[in-house]
């Protein structure tokens, strides 16, 4: 590096430091000053005693430990990389509308590629996940907050850089630093991932792949110090009512995906190290004989329970929720449970179909194929269980139902897709074509991204204390539905057809399916604009919640805990303000919007 | 009040270390990666500076001097592996060794400083 740009680097890092220093040290004089309020604060006052336990305006976002709040940030911070990885898509769709390159080039399709799949399953799958636990667990087994609240605080903020460094390839050519956006596929495969050239040369990317293996890296750090959080927080912070037997079904998929992630993510974060150490440090893990294939094992070792760490808590969340619009319990919780359970250890067993074609030992194969099967069982035996949950119930439809019985139909075509994969004759007629893009998409667009919404609607009174506006979010649910199996069911017929996946251009006999597909992902387009405007719009100008029963709960007698303490803290807030008569909280359930709950 | 309250006290809900420890940790790699020395130090110094402080306001530390000497001596085995591992590959290791040596004597010097110009019971970092 030239001395001038040096010379610069080291006056900025050492303004820097100076600034942070002086600022924490600022800090710690607001802080000896705030405290005045020490001491132990009974139950009752509790709420706010918190309040004025934080700082005013940004630097309480900046610096804040409470559970509630960084679930808050997360959500954000999941919502933009979802809007980020869905803007890629849609310039790629816009490419595929014609069976030539037109709007995007063949280096451009991959980077974008690259990072579609990255950002959906590492900056918006993980977070939105985290987002829920966080602001929910502590909450629902009544602990005060996460057991670890530094940590938390440690590791969402780790997740802003890793994007950054994650899509840094994206900016690095216009600011001219000479490297470009990597275009490696999610997967990562070696060689093309440990560039030809030797070092940071190589034309998949660059420096920018190093960048990106350091950002992914960072985010399985995150991931895995979250993990220890969440089983530490279930394991020793429980009220002491809430025991084992009782424990809700979202609690134990979280439970379930941290251990997941326990086990996954330090074995990717060690994989990308040496991959790193391949690409910068004379190192030849992947570059001797075998080493592509070791690859591949270390990867989809990582990979598959990766795809479980996202749809477990995704299922925990319908398994919440659904039930509290069909008027019922929910159907053989035990069963839900232990095949949460079945699930976390078999999807441990399965990786290797993903390798089906690589030429592996096919007595190996035989047995991950059977593995593979066995896997759908448990998943069967949940998604019976939502359907008996809705057999003779009281079902509303409100949109966070929808939600959840588009999750349950989207999931059934993901999963049989999924279990025809998992048969090795057909896997080698299927893999690498769309067929597989079909699959995946089903579960992580059509089943993961909808629990993610059911849930976002459903808790969006108790976290913002204003409801949304149902017809726009009926208006979400039908686009997405629609243009989800519009999409990817065209993409399932393209796979038959023999298209095959990650090209920017194809044969002209693909070309009607194709515009079917991007006219699906036009739709999903439109939906979620509206999904984003009902947000924002509702969170600063919707109708204000005031019954602390806004789903009507008390009515089936599933006023869950969650629900309670709004109530309470509804009722608090009103009896401050003194304006609001008593008993208009106290009797609960009084329908905020009419069409939401009939 | 004293002036590091922390988990056994009662619990704040505000914390100004994490950001900067989440800050330091990809600065820091970054730098050492890409072999861009001022980076790699700044972000050693943020990094380990940031740890020893958030020990100290959760009480996990008594004192700044036992974390502060820990990261130091942290950083002093790093570098030593850095220069031993330099033997062994073609790629010179020796500019990141002395970026991890200067920011662990930069954070020696910081401890004289502290030790001579702050009153005691005063943490500042
Ligand atoms: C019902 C059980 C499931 C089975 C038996 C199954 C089976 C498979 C198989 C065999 C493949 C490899 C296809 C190939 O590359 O030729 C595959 C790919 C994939 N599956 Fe599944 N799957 C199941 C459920 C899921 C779930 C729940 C998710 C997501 C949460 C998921 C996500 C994926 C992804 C992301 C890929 C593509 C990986 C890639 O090649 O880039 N699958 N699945
Ligand atoms: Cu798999």
């Amino acid at each position: 590096m030239e001395i001038n740009a040096q010379i610069a680097l080291t006056v900025f890092m050492g303004v820097l430091l100076v600034a942070v220093a002086a600022w924490l040290t600022r800090i710690e004089d607001w802080r000896s000053y705030s405290s005045t309020a020490g001491g132990v604060v009974s139950q009752g006052e509790r709420s706010e005693y918190i309040e004025q336990e934080k700082p005013a305006g940004l630097i309480r976002w900046l610096t804040t430990v409470d559970h509630k709040d960084i679930g808050i940030l997360y959500g954000i911070y999941g919502l933009t990389a979802f809007a980020v990885g869905g803007l890629m898509v849609v310039l790629m769709r816009v490419e595929l509308a014609t069976p030539s390159t037109t709007l995007v080039g063949p280096a451009l399709y991959n980077s974008l590629m690259t990072s579609h799949g990255i950002t959906m399953l590492f900056l918006f799958g993980t977070p939105i996940i985290a987002a829920f636990s966080n602001y929910l667990i502590p909450l629902i087994i009544g602990a005060d907050d996460m057991a670890f609240p530094r940590i938390n605080a440690i590791a969402f903020w780790l997740l802003p850089p890793s994007a950054l460094m994650i899509w840094a390839g994206f900016f690095a050519g216009p600011l001219g630093l000479g490297f470009e956006a990597p275009q490696t596929a999610w997967t990562l495969y070696t060689p093309l991932s440990t560039g030809s050239a030797g070092g940071s040369l190589d034309p998949a990317g660059g420096a920018g792949i190093d960048l990106m293996l350091l950002g992914l890296h960072l985010s399985g750090v995150a991931a895995t110090m979250g993990a220890i959080n969440f089983i530490a927080t279930i394991f020793t912070q429980r009220d002491e009512n809430v025991t084992w037997a009782n424990l809700d079904i979202f609690s134990w998929t979280i439970l379930t995906q941290s251990g997941l992630i326990l086990f996954a993510f330090p074995l990717l974060g060690s994989a990308l190290l040496m991959l790193l150490a391949d690409r910068n440090f004379g190192t030849s893990f992947f570059l001797a004989d075998g080493g592509n294939l070791l690859w591949q094992h270390l990867f989809w070792f990582f990979g598959h329970p990766e795809v479980y760490i996202l749809v477990l808590p995704m299922m925990g969340i319908v398994s919440y929720v659904l039930p509290r619009f069909a008027g019922r319990k929910l159907f053989g919780f035990k069963f839900v449970v232990y095949s949460t359970l079945a699930i976390g250890v078999l999807s441990f067993g399965v990786w290797a179909h993903h390798m089906f074609a690589t030429g592996m030992d096919p007595r190996l194969r035989a047995s991950f194929m059977a593995v593979s099967m066995a896997i759908a069982i448990p998943s069967a035996v949940k998604t019976f269980n939502w359907i008996t949950t809705l057999w003779n119930g009281r079902i509303r439809l409100t949109t966070p139902m929808l939600f959840c019985i588009g999750f349950v139909s989207n999931f059934i075509i993901g999963g049989v897709t999924g279990v025809f994969l998992a048969s090795i004759p057909v896997d080698l007629v299927l893999h690498d074509t769309y067929y597989v893009v079909g699959h995946f998409h089903y579960i992580v667009m059509g089943a993961i991204a909808f629990a993610g919404f059911a849930g976002i609607y459903y808790w969006f009174p108790l976290v913002t204390g204003r409801m949304y506006q149902a017809t726009l979010g009926k208006a979400h649910f039908w686009l997405s539905f629609i243009g989800t199996n519009i999409t990817f069911f065209a993409m399932i017929l393209l796979g038959y057809g023999g298209m095959p996946r990650r090209y920017a251009t194809y044969l002209p006999q693909f070309t009607s399916l194709n515009v079917i597909a991007t006219v699906g992902a036009m739709i999903l387009f439109v939906g979620q604009i509206i999904f984003v405007w009902n947000l924002v719009n509702s969170w600063y100008a919707g109708k204000r919640v005031e019954s602390g029963d806004p789903w009507d709960l008390k009515r089936d007698g599933v006023h869950t805990v969650e629900w309670q303490w709004f109530d309470r803290k509804i009722e608090t807030a009103i009896t401050d303000g003194g304006e609001e008569e008593q008993n208009a909280v106290t009797d609960g359930g009084e329908p905020i919007d009419k069409s939401e709950n009939n | 009040m004293d002036e590091n309250p922390g988990l056994s006290d009662q619990y704040r809900k505000a914390s100004p270390w994490p950001i900067f420890i989440a800050l330091g940790l990809p600065v820091s790699e970054i730098g050492l990666v890409f072999d861009i020395f001022p980076l790699a130090v700044g972000g050693l110094l943020l990094f380990c500076g940031c740890i020893a402080g958030i020990l100290l306001e959760s009480n996990y530390a008594k004192t700044l001097w036992g974390p502060v000497l820990t990261m130091i001596a942290i950083l002093v085995a790093f570098g030593a592996a850095l220069l031993v591992a330099d033997g062994y590959t073609e790629i010179g290791l020796v500019t990141r060794a002395y970026a991890v040596f200067a920011s662990a004597i930069i954070m020696s010097a910081g401890l004289v400083a502290g030790k001579l110009f702050v009153p005691k019971q005063q943490a500042s970092v």
